[in-house]
Parts: structure tokens; C-alpha cells; sequence
């Protein structure tokens, strides 16, 4: 029995000059797991609001055509009505908390339905259960992390017992760990509880084994719905295992690892392995020894020793909580920590914040929190007086990165990628030798991704040294030839990227794990063999 | 009866028995048995009487989602911004934003604001006391009048708003310190409160003391505010009513569902 | 309340230690909690403030001259007020007295504050004002939220080398974080919205409008009495009568909200006691303030003493403790048998690879004390 239907569904932004969704029509049987996929702004986040009705009633906008969830209607159904049926949970789950325990914001839900408090208590512990947070009960919602408050916002809807889950983006923010319970979570909603979930994601690596059906937004306007391998195939983005297909000539994309490496086997293809590729030998551009940072009692990095070179990408891999933020705010020397660091003879920490800036760079998680200006233009132009270099350094230098836009663009208008784009630029008018990046991956789709390890390359061909902290494994694989582990303040492997991210199951990638033990890291790396 | 019919009556109701809170050493006689001091406090528990009807007018029913969790959001942004305003009881900065949020999203939010705001910071920061229903309420009655302002466009909005910051600024100075005269300087000084003394001479003590204590906070944070307006206004009054104008949109589409 | 009865400066010490050990060993540890030490510098601050204004603005009464500063006329406009003059021993303590149970009273608020838990009280606001409370508690959820995006927007514009901290560059902080708030206002609704909000929320019932308008006006009335003639009782029924009839307005306006609690909190009997002990203890000291002692028997009258609270300063003669002033002090401790501490619970937060601190060549920024 269809569950969700679309009955050629239009929607049209006021001000916008085209619709964003364009006669889209498909059904969602029940119980299915349906991922939507498609890049930064093709329209998934309008998608999924027109499911709960928040398009059209909270977002404004003009909605033709019809929108069934469970037989109702949601151009008759406010999205407050259909809470009993669609539970919506959007990408930032801590700005949607109204309060701030676990126990209250699980219970918030129910409290406006209006049922009985006795039911509303056996139905918190259900759903505590459910999700596996019982132990997190009553805690404050600020001091989970990225996992436990995706869990407790997911729990939060669930305590309404809706027909349909709708997440969006739910794992873009998470370690491939914290990632991994959150979908194991939504697996066992859909397959022991019975539930609908629709949710969109970036990163299909993990997800895509589990999906029951994918649609496909190219951007513009329509859909292509149907099981994923098929829409894999024609979809225009890549996760490693579509890209093997690709390179391989599989005309169905295999959706798990596993799929892979049995039809790897069984058309015997070898992969020619690439010659063991040591760190290149470059002179060291930053030395940091026994590096140290305390908070209170807490050690966050515990005597680290770090060299970069010049022209070398590393990447710094490890979960939340790892201390790698930490460890990147330290090397610019805007920590005040313990040990030593030495960047062409001078101590970042000891010097001001503007000169610091000329030796070490970051460009931090957050990179729109560097933006205050009002058009891009005037950001530029204040890059080059910070940095005291020649007028247009920034400009030119966003140029050479690839970003083209109007100079009086706002930067909240600009798509996220570009916004980095954006923000490296700013960081880089002062030219420094050493440029530290901080999850730049976070949000970025396949494509602008691609970018930035092109951005990435070439400024390591130019002599820079790179630090990219990221959970992103395939970026890492791709983008660094050196790969550092951290764990709990310290660092626990540090070698060529081929050696570490194979030598552990949670770090290799994708292709790895196909073709072990031959060490491929991306696609680009295979030939076709002998039949 | 009218929704703003009710709110009206409830604001009338408000102004009257606020009239009669901030201005009791005018009314106070010494045949009554009630010491000076403990006039405030008898206000204390009749003002959240009178704060709670005028909010459950405003709030009930009357705000949405939307409404509401704007009205949250910007009492956090005061709650924050208070203890930054230099000054003992500070609160330059949560006035400019009063007063502009007040102006965009009508006197109702605007009322609910200073009343939220101020308590929750009281909540947070300075704790709350015999004097909290008496800020609520003239916090409240600061961004009221915001709301109820005369239409005005561009430079002439600035520099009404700015003006008017300058009189909420005194206006609240003065309301706040006479009501609790008595707890500034005692009962036995010249510059005191006296209920012997007819209302003319209490009101020229109260000049005195006034002059005495608080005019020089009381223009600086006059100054301050107007400041603040002009230097501020034009980018925060683009940037509220531009999602003002965002849940218009949303709200057009919801009437139309029914 | 029970403070404002007496000015007996011994029996107002022993209530604020005794005040103060209560906080110390009961106090929550909310961000509220944290303010006594403020309260004490207010408290000081206002002594001071009141014992300034007596010296220089007229404090001669009574016979004891402890010196004398010049005296100053002034000009016609400010006739009446006397400059400078002879300071008096009287004088002074009259002001002390006076100035000290202010600042106790003071004390006690702060303490209410520190034992209190005014998120418990949120949730059991009567129904017409639910939305209010909503706003409360979304500006206390989100406070923290946005000092915590203001600190990463400063570090971030650190990280561009910009190290001012003049107006503008605070100015130019507050921006994005005002952005950033507005937007976060947006997602909170429409989570809120998804969630149910306002689903079961009907139309005020009618006629609960004027009930509550006509006694709030019957309260204004009946305050208004209470201040300017001496007729006590009508007075004061007006007054109670108001409240009630507001109270019972708020409630029936809030009557159509379907909205339910989950978890209210019970008012516990232990909870009755604690309330009760302070209670009586305003009414021993208040009761004590309007004795007249000729009344009584004098051995009765010996006992209870009530003029000791309210030492005289015109004669001046030491102040004395009674035994009801004992009395007072043992119910103001009472709440401590009767309660169990509350166990401060150190959570370890998981998140520290985001709480990272800024200390440059600076002193450290000051941790802000909410969580």
C-alpha cells in the first residue's frame, strides 16, 4: 500500500525564476527506505518539507498538483495536524531541541498531542529503548554529541508514533561511527518497527546498501525514482562504488561491498597494484614537538610530534572528541598549549594574531563564521588589507581556485562549496607556507568535493603544506599521500595514506575493502584486467 | 469581542494599575498602616497578576510557532546582551533591540519581549526579586510603545526611533527609581520619602534626589541608546523585517488552507 | 517578610549567617544559584550608599555628636535640604539599622533565588500562558546556544588577523550572530511546527476576559486604599478578592489548551514544611511588631520582649536578643534537616573537541558560568 504519493507535484519559490520541483510524481510503498540524493541545491530539502507540510504552509511558496501521506492531504493539513503521521527531523538536529534535557524533548511531542501522562511515560522508555539512549536520559541536550543528539531527535519524533520518518541529512555532521548507529537505528525502524523513512544524504557509501529506493534529483526539477542500482547508474554522482562500476563497465552499480567483491572475484579482475608510494621527501615547513593543550582536567592533545613538508597533503583522521580540532587550533597558536612549535624559525603562538596569520593559516569548521561583509567584493578587498597585500590578490587568487562570482554577490547567497572557496581565499591572501583545514568536507556534495582535492593539489604543487582533519576516509584516500591517526590526544599512526587507512577495517576505503589485499584506493588507481 | 479590542483593555488595565505601582509614593499616606518600604512589595505579588493577564492576551493564541520561537530567540539575544551594557542595571542594549523589534513586529510582540526578556535574564544572570514584576512591566510597556509609534520611513525612522529611545531611556530611569526611592537613601534623610509631606514637596525631593543619584547613568544611557538606534538601526531593521516578511509569505499560504 | 519587622541589628546578623548556612549546604547549582556573592556585594554596596547620604545630607537628630562637617547653604530651589552639618551617633545608627536589614532582605532574595528552581515553577503555569512559557524556556534553551556561536564567530575573526576589540568590531560580531539567531528562530519553529505545536490549542473561553479585567481593577482599587487611608479591611479584601478572581480567569482562559505535562511535579510534604517554617516565622516577628506590650502580662511581656525588635536609637541603648528572636532564627534553619543536599552531578562532556579556548597573550576569557 503506497504510504507517500506525489501526484505531479510542482513548487515555485516566490522571487524564483524556476520551479524547484517540476511535475514530480512517484508512490513510496510502506516500509520502504528511500534515499534522496542529488547535489546542493537540486531541491531535496523542498522534497522532503513537502512530505510533512512545511512546504508549503512554513516555507511560503506556490505547491500545484498533490501531496497524499497516509491519505491525507497535506494542502488541507497543517504541518502541526500531520504530526501523528510524518515525523520530520531536519539537518541540524540542536536547533530544533525546545528544550533541554533528553527526557523533556522526547516527551515535548506527545505533551502537544495531548495524551495522558501515564501513556507519555511508558512511551519515553519505548522510545529510549529503541534508539539505545536510556542511559542518556537525563542529561543536557548541549553536552551529547553529534550522534546521541541525532538519536534524541530522531527519539523525539518517534514518540509521536508516526507512520513516515523524514530525515534530512542526518549523518553529514558525524564520525563514521556515531554515522554507523545512527543508520543502524534507522534499519531496525524500518525493518522490525515497520516504519516509512525518507531521508536525504550526501555521503551514499554507507547508505546505500540499505536503501530499498532512491530518487534522484539532477537538479532540475525532476526526479528519477527506482531501485539504486538503476538510478546509481544514470545519476551523475559518484560514491566509490559507482565510480568502479564506471571505470569497470558494470552496467548495474554494486550497492555493498560485499556485492562488489564477489563480482570482482568472479570475473577474475585483477587490479595491477600501484607501486608503494612513500611520503615524498620535502623540506619540513612545521615542527611541532610534544605538543600539549589541558582543558581543566581534561588532556585534549596529549605530546604530540608532528612534521609537515612542504608540497606534502596530510590527512588527520580520527573520531569526535579526539582532540583534533584542538590539535589544528594549537599549530596556528591560537592555544595556549605546552611544547614547541616552530615554523621557519618563529613560534605562531608568540606572535600577533595578524602575523601568525602569514605563517599559519585555518580555515575553521564553521568557515562562514569568517564572513561579515556584505558582498564578496567588499570581503575580498578586506582580505587584502589584513593580509597588506597588492589590491585583487584575493580576488585573483578566488579566481585561480575556480570560484567565479559577481563581486557583489551576498556571501549567505553563495552554495556551500563556494562559500569555502570563498573563505580559503581570504586565509590564503597572505600567502603562508602552511594551510590547516578543519572538516571541510562537512556538507559538500560529490562534485564540489572533487573540487576542492583539486584546490587542494594545487596548492600543494605550488610548495604549500596542508593539514586536512576530516571523517571523510574516500576524500582522505584520494586527496593526501600522508595520513596521521589521532585518538584521545594522541597520535597513533602517522605514515603514507595507502599503509595507514588499509592497515584498519574502519578506516579503509570503500575500493580497498573490495579489492583487498590489494591496496586500491580510488578508481583512478584500477586497469581492467584479464577476464 | 475584537482580538484588538481585548488586547487594548487588557493594556489599559495594565497602565492603570502600573500607574498605580510606580507612582504609590504619591499616593502613600501615613494614615495607613504601611511603612515605606514594604509599599514595593505589595506591588510585587499584584503586578504578575496584572503582567500575566496582558501576556495571556498577547501570547494566547494570538502567536504562532513562528512568532514564538522569534520572541524566544531575540529574549536570548537581550538575556546576552545585558550584563555587556556598562552600568549596574544596565540595559542600553536590550532596549535598542526592544525598541526595533518592537517597531517591526507591533506592539503586542513588542511587549511580550520586555517581559520575557527581562526575565530571563533575571533568570540567568541578576536573579529575581521584588523588583522583577516592576522591570517586566515597564520593559514591556518600552517596547509597547515602540509598536505604536507613528509610520515613518528612512532618515525620519531613525531619528524618530532614536528619540524615542532617548524618553524610554529617562522614562524608565525615573519610573524605576521612584518606586523604589525608599530603598536608595532611607527614611530620614532630606532627599527621602516622606507620606507627612503633601505630593508637590515629595515630588521636588524626589527631583533632588534624583539629581542627586541617578541623572548622570540616566543621560548616559539616554545617550547610549540613541546612539546605538542610529548607529544600528538601518542593517537590524533590514534583517528583522525581511523574515518578518519571509513568515508573511508562509502565513498567506497557511490562511488560505483554512 | 519576616526580616522587614525588625531592626534589631543582632537578630538580623543571626538570620543572614543562618540564611547563608542554608544556601551554602542546599543550593542547587543552576546559574542562578551562583549570584549570593552579588547579592552580598549589593547588599554592602547599599549600606554604604545609605550611611553616605545620611552624613552628607542631614543626620543631626538625637544628642550624641560624633562630628560635625561644614555646613553648606544652598540656593532657595533646593530649600530644605540641609548640606553638611553635625553627624550624630543616633543618626548614624538609626541608618545603620536601617541600612542593614535592607541589605539582609536583599540576602534573603538571593538566597530564595539560590535554593529555588524556577523551571520547576515554569511548568506548572497555568494554562493561559503557556506560550509565554514557551518563550521562556526556548530563551533559556538558546542563550547558551548563542554565546556559544558569538565565541566562534571571535575566534574566527581572530583567525583573519583581526584582533580588535574597539565598538566596531563588536558591532560587526553582533551582526552575524543576530543573523545566526534568526535563523536558528526559523529551524526551532519549524521543528516545533513538525512536532505538534499549538495543534490543541482552541479560542479563549468567553467572557474570561471582562472577569479578569474587572479584578484586576478591584486589586488596583483595593492597593490603592491600602496606601492612602487606613481602611485595612476593605482594603484588603478588594485586594485578595482581585487575585482570586484573576487567578481563576487565567484558568478558565487556558481551559481549551489540550496540552499536558508530562512529569508534574508534586508538591511534596516535605516541600509544605519548608514553606510552613518560613511562614511562621514572618508571622512570630511580624506578630511580635504589633504586640503592644501594655497589654500583656508582664511576665508574658518580659518573655516575648517585642520592643527588642526594634532597638531605639533616641536614647541610644545597646540591643538585646530575646527568646522569640531564637525562636525565628531555628525556623529559618529548619528547612536544613529537612531537605537532602542535591548531589552536583559532574558530567564529562564528549564534545571537547569543540571547546576550544581562546588564551593568547591575554588573560583567559572568562568561562561563562551557565552550561
Amino acid at each position: 500500500m503506497a504510504v507517500i504519493t506525489f501526484d505531479r507535484v510542482s513548487v515555485t519559490y516566490p522571487g524564483a525564476s524556476r520551479p524547484t520541483l517540476d511535475e514530480v510524481s512517484f508512490t513510496l510503498p510502506e516500509g520502504d527506505l528511500c534515499v534522496v540524493i542529488g547535489p546542493t541545491g537540486s531541491g531535496k530539502s523542498t522534497l522532503l518539507g513537502a512530505i510533512n507540510g512545511l512546504v508549503p504552509h512554513f516555507t511560503g511558496g506556490a505547491l500545484r498538483g498533490q501531496v497524499l501521506v497516509h491519505s491525507r492531504d497535506t494542502a488541507r493539513h497543517r504541518p502541526r495536524d500531520l504530526a501523528d503521521v510524518v515525523g520530520y527531523v531536519g539537518q541540524d538536529p540542536l536547533r530544533g531541541f525546545v528544550t533541554d534535557t533528553v527526557e523533556d524533548e522526547i516527551a515535548y511531542g506527545m505533551e502537544q498531542l495531548g495524551i495522558a501522562p501515564p501513556a507519555m511515560r511508558k512511551r519515553v522508555e519505548e522510545t529510549l529503548d529503541l534508539m539505545g539512549i536510556a542511559d542518556l536520559r537525563r542529561r543536557g541536550l548541549m553536552e551529547l554529541s553529534g550522534g546521541q543528539q541525532q538519536r534524541v531527535a530522531i527519539a523525539a519524533v518517534l514518540a509521536a508514533q508516526p507512520h513516515v520518518l523524514v530525515l534530512d541529512e542526518p549523518t553529514s555532521a558525524l564520525d563514521p561511527t556515531a554515522a554507523q548507529d545512527v543508520l543502524s537505528a534507522i534499519g531496525t525502524l524500518v525493518h522490525d518497527v515497520g516504519l516509512t523513512v525518507v531521508l536525504a544524504e550526501h555521503r551514499l557509501e554507507r547508505v546505500m546498501q540499505a536503501a530499498d529506493s532512491m530518487i534522484w534529483l539532477p537538479g532540475d526539477g525532476r526526479v528519477v525514482h527506482g531501485e539504486p542500482a538503476a538510478v546509481l547508474a544514470v545519476a551523475n554522482l559518484s560514491p566509490p562504488l559507482a565510480e568502479l562500476a564506471r571505470v569497470v563497465g558494470w552496467s548495474e552499480v554494486p550497492l555493498s561491498v560485499r556485492t562488489a567483491r564477489r563480482r570482482a572475484q568472479a570475473e577474475g579482475l585483477v587490479p595491477a597494484p600501484p607501486e608503494p608510494a612513500g611520503v615524498p621527501q620535502a623540506p619540513v615547513v612545521l615542527a611541532a614537538r610534544t605538543l600539549e593543550v589541558h582543558y581543566g582536567n581534561l588532556k585534549a592533545v596529549d605530546r604530540v610530534d608532528l612534521d609537515l613538508a612542504a608540497g606534502t597533503v596530510t590527512t588527520l583522521l580520527g573520531r569526535n572528541g579526539a582532540g583534533k580540532s584542538s590539535l589544528l587550533w594549537a599549530l596556528q597558536g591560537a592555544l595556549s598549549c605546552g611544547g614547541t612549535i616552530d615554523v621557519r624559525g618563529k613560534d605562531p603562538r608568540r606572535l600577533s594574531a595578524a602575523e601568525a596569520r602569514r605563517l599559519v593559516t585555518l580555515v575553521p569548521q564553521t568557515a562562514s563564521d569568517l564572513l561579515y561583509l556584505p558582498s564578496v567584493g567588499a570581503e575580498c578587498d578586506q582580505a587584502d588589507r589584513e593580509s597588506d597585500a597588492e589590491p585583487g590578490t584575493t580576488a585573483g587568487l578566488l579566481r585561480g581556485i575556480g570560484v567565479d562570482v559577481p563581486p557583489d554577490r551576498d556571501p549567505h547567497d553563495l552554495s556551500e562549496g563556494q562559500r569555502l572557496a570563498l573563505v580559503l581565499a581570504i586565509q590564503l591572501a597572505a600567502r603562508p607556507p602552511v594551510l590547516l583545514l578543519d572538516e571541510p568536507t562537512r556538507g559538500l556534495d560529490y562534485l564540489a568535493k572533487a573540487q576542492l582535492r583539486g584546490i587542494v593539489r594545487k596548492l600543494a604543487g605550488d610548495g604549500m603544506a596542508v593539514l586536512i582533519s576530516t571523517h571523510d576516509v574516500e576524500f582522505a584516500a584520494a586527496t593526501s599521500v600522508r595520513t596521521v591517526l589521532m585518538a584521545d590526544g594522541e597520535l597513533i599512526a602517522d605514515g603514507p595514506t595507502a599503509d595507514v587507512l588499509t592497515s584498519s577495517p574502519a578506516y579503509a576505503p570503500q575500493l580497498a575493502k573490495v579489492f583487498a589485499p590489494a591496496r586500491v584506493m580510488t578508481a583512478d588507481e584500477l586497469v581492467r584486467g584479464p577476464a | 469581542m475584537k482580538g484588538n479590542a481585548r488586547l487594548s483593555l487588557a493594556v489599559g488595565a495594565a497602565l492603570l494599575c502600573g500607574a498605580v505601582a510606580f507612582g504609590w509614593p504619591l499616593i502613600l499616606r501615613p494614615e495607613s498602616g504601611l511603612r515605606p518600604e514594604l509599599a514595593p512589595m505589595v506591588f510585587a505579588v499584584v503586578l504578575p497578576v496584572v503582567l500575566a493577564i496582558v501576556l495571556s492576551e498577547v501570547a494566547g493564541g494570538r502567536l504562532d510557532a513562528r512568532s514564538l520561537a522569534m520572541l524566544g530567540v531575540l529574549a536570548a539575544v537581550g538575556t546576552i546582551l545585558r550584563p555587556l551594557s556598562a552600568g549596574t542595571a544596565g540595559f542600553e542594549l536590550v532596549f535598542f533591540l526592544l525598541i526595533l523589534a518592537g517597531r517591526v513586529f507591533g506592539a503586542g510582540f513588542g511587549f511580550a519581549l520586555g517581559a520575557v526578556t527581562l526575565f530571563t535574564s533575571a533568570l540567568i544572570t541578576s536573579g529575581v526579586g521584588p523588583w522583577l514584576p516592576y522591570q517586566m512591566l515597564a520593559a514591556g510597556f518600552v517596547g509597547l510603545f515602540a509598536g505604536l509609534l507613528p509610520r515613518a520611513e528612512g532618515r525620519a525612522e531613525v531619528w524618530l526611533l532614536a528619540g524615542y529611545g532617548m524618553v524610554s531611556a529617562f522614562a524608565y530611569g525615573w519610573a524605576m527609581d521612584f518606586a523604589f526611592w525608599p530603598f536608595g537613601v532611607g527614611n530620614d534623610t532630606s532627599i527621602s520619602f516622606d507620606p507627612a509631606l503633601g505630593p508637590w514637596q515629595n515630588l521636588h525631593r524626589f527631583a533632588l534626589y534624583n539629581l542627586a543619584t541617578s541623572m548622570g547613568w540616566n543621560l548616559g544611557r539616554a545617550f547610549t541608546n540613541a546612539l546605538l538606534i542610529a548607529l544600528v538601526a538601518p542593517s537590524l531593521l533590514r534583517l528583522l523585517r525581511r523574515s518578518a516578511r519571509r513568515a508573511e509569505f508562509a502565513q498567506a499560504v497557511d490562511h488560505t488552507v483554512g | 517578610m519576616a526580616v522587614s519587622g525588625t531592626t534589631n541589628p543582632l537578630l538580623l546578623a543571626l538570620i543572614a549567617t543562618a540564611m547563608l548556612v542554608v544556601v551554602m549546604l542546599r543550593r542547587s547549582d543552576a546559574p542562578w544559584a551562583r549570584s549570593v556573592r552579588a547579592y552580598l556585594m549589593l547588599a554592602l554596596f547599599v549600606i554604604g550608599m545609605r550611611v553616605f547620604f545620611r552624613i552628607v545630607l542631614g543626620g543631626s537628630q538625637g544628642e550624641t555628636v560624633l562630628f560635625a562637617l561644614p555646613s553648606i547653604p544652598l540656593p532657595a530651589w533646593a530649600a530644605g535640604i540641609q548640606l553638611g552639618g553635625a553627624v550624630t551617633a543616633e543618626a548614624l545608627t538609626s541608618t545603620l539599622y536601617e541600612a542593614f536589614r535592607l541589605a539582609v532582605m536583599l540576602l534573603c532574595v538571593g538566597a530564595a533565588n539560590a535554593l529555588a528552581n524556577p523551571r520547576q515553577a515554569l511548568r506548572s503555569v497555568p494554562a493561559a500562558l503557556y506560550e509565554a512559557s514557551v518563550a521562556v524556556v526556548i530563551a533559556l534553551s538558546v542563550t547558551p546556544q548563542l554565546i556559544e556561536s558569538a565565541q566562534r564567530v571571535r575566534r574566527a575573526r581572530r583567525l583573519r588577523g583581526d584582533s580588535t576589540t574597539s565598538l566596531r568590531a563588536m558591532a560587526s560580531l553582533a551582526m552575524p550572530v543576530l543573523a545566526d539567531a534568526i535563523d536558528r528562530s526559523m529551524a526551532l519553529a519549524a521543528g516545533m511546527e513538525s512536532r505538534g505545536f499549538a495543534r490543541t490549542r482552541g479560542l479563549p473561553v468567553r467572557g474570561t476576559l471582562p472577569m479578569m479585567l474587572a479584578s484586576s481593577a478591584a486589586a488596583t482599587m483595593g492597593v490603592f486604599l491600602l496606601l492612602s487611608t487606613d481602611y485595612l479591611l476593605v482594603a484588603g479584601w478588594l485586594l485578595v478578592g482581585g487575585l482570586v478572581g484573576v487567578a481563576l480567569g487565567l484558568r478558565a482562559a487556558g481551559a481549551r489548551l489540550r496540552v499536558t505535562t508530562y512529569r508534574p511535579a508534586p508538591w511534596r510534604p516535605v516541600e509544605t514544611l519548608v514553606a510552613a517554617s518560613g511562614l511562621l516565622a514572618a508571622t512570630v516577628v511580624l506578630g511580635l511588631g504589633w504586640l503592644d506590650p501594655d497589654l500583656l502580662a508582664p511576665a508574658v511581656a518580659a518573655l516575648l520582649d517585642p520592643l527588642a525588635l526594634t532597638p531605639a536609637t533616641d536614647p541610644l541603648e545597646w540591643p538585646r536578643i530575646t527568646v522569640p528572636m531564637l525562636l525565628v532564627v531555628a525556623l529559618v534553619l529548619a528547612p536544613l534537616p529537612l531537605t537532602r543536599p542535591r548531589r552536583v552531578r559532574a558530567i564529562a562532556s564528549t564534545r571537547n573537541d569543540t571547546r576550544v579556548r581562546l588564551l593568547r597573550a591575554e588573560p583567559p576569557e572568562p568561562e561563562p558560568t551557565w552550561r
